[in-house]
């Protein structure tokens, strides 16, 4: 039923717990997974917790963009490669993450996006993350939500 | 990968998309579906909100009938399309002033292991808005729930 399975991850334990469920349920429909990756947008001071506060040049953070990308995006290659789906992996940079995702489901005609409820900034159990809920309002696929 | 899927459904044409959907998964996936619909608690005075239950004043005995005929209309579609693909199916109600509760307990009492429900269903502005309900299962929910648009 789904041929294309989209797993936004920030690379958060929770997120990992995505990550598996969507590998699970790619095998067993035969689908193939694209991971995804939204990193900050480089700016004259950035301001995050997956790259350094304080000035950077725009090099440098591509670089490191690239370097946390090929991490976070590592784990989803690496559960796809045990289960032997097939993978395919990409990352933006961009401030709105939730519109790079929707984004992405389209351009790589995803049927299905698997995320979890919350990442990083998950503070209460009881909300839903701020990005998988504009996900949830915006993409024009169904979303499975991982807890 | 998963047994048991919860399908709420307010007999919208929304969520009778999610109801197809659903019953697809499950008849890939093996699973059986269990439809759940939720009404309105009985009131002296009832605020119309679920899809053929009247407004205004009826007695607890009307009101149940007309919960009863709601479940039924509501939860025909999800037998029908179950009993088209050959999913096993079972459905249930209850009434209550807070779906997202009901749903929660139901997946919970059921032993459900995955939720498919509607992002939204009424509002006509609301594309851009997550449902009540669903965003309040969505934080509710022990389980994954699968969001149709």
């Amino acid at each position: 039923m789904f041929k294309n399975i989209l797993v936004p991850t920030d690379g958060s334990p929770l997120s990992g717990h995505a990550i598996k469920l969507a590998v699970r349920l790619a095998k067993e429909q035969d689908a193939r997974v694209t991971g995804f990756w939204v990193g900050p947008e480089w700016e004259a001071n950035v301001h995050g917790e997956t790259v350094v506060t304080g000035f950077v040049s725009p090099q440098q953070h591509a670089a490191r963009v690239k370097k946390i990308a090929a991490r976070y995006l590592g784990a989803v290659e690496k559960a796809a490669a045990t289960e032997g789906v097939r993978c395919k992996v990409a990352h933006a940079v961009g401030g709105f993450p939730y519109d790079e995702i929707v984004k992405a489901a389209r351009r790589n005609g995803c049927d299905l996006i698997v995320m979890a409820s919350h990442g990083r900034r998950g503070i209460s159990k009881l909300l839903l993350g701020s990005e998988t809920s504009k996900v949830l309002a915006h993409s024009s696929v169904p979303v499975l939500v991982c807890r | 990968m998963f047994k048991h899927i919860l399908v709420p459904t307010d007999g919208s044409p929304l969520s009778r998309r999610a109801v197809e959907r659903a019953v697809r998964f499950a008849a890939e996936q093996k699973a059986r579906v269990t439809g759940f619909w939720v009404g309105p608690a009985w009131e002296p005075n009832l605020y119309a909100y679920a899809e053929g239950v009247p407004a205004g004043f009826v007695s607890p005995r009307q009101h149940t009938a007309h919960v009863k005929n709601a479940a039924a209309r509501c939860l025909a579609p999800v037998r029908k399309a179950a009993t088209a693909a050959g999913v096993r199916c079972k459905c249930a109600y209850v009434t209550g002033g807070f779906p997202y509760v009901e749903i929660v307990s139901a997946a919970r009492r059921y032993r459900c292991d995955l939720i498919v429900m509607a992002s939204h269903s009424r509002g006509p502005l609301s594309r851009l808005l997550l449902g009540s309900q669903t965003s309040k299962v969505l934080a509710y929910a022990t389980i994954p729930v699968m969001v149709c648009r």
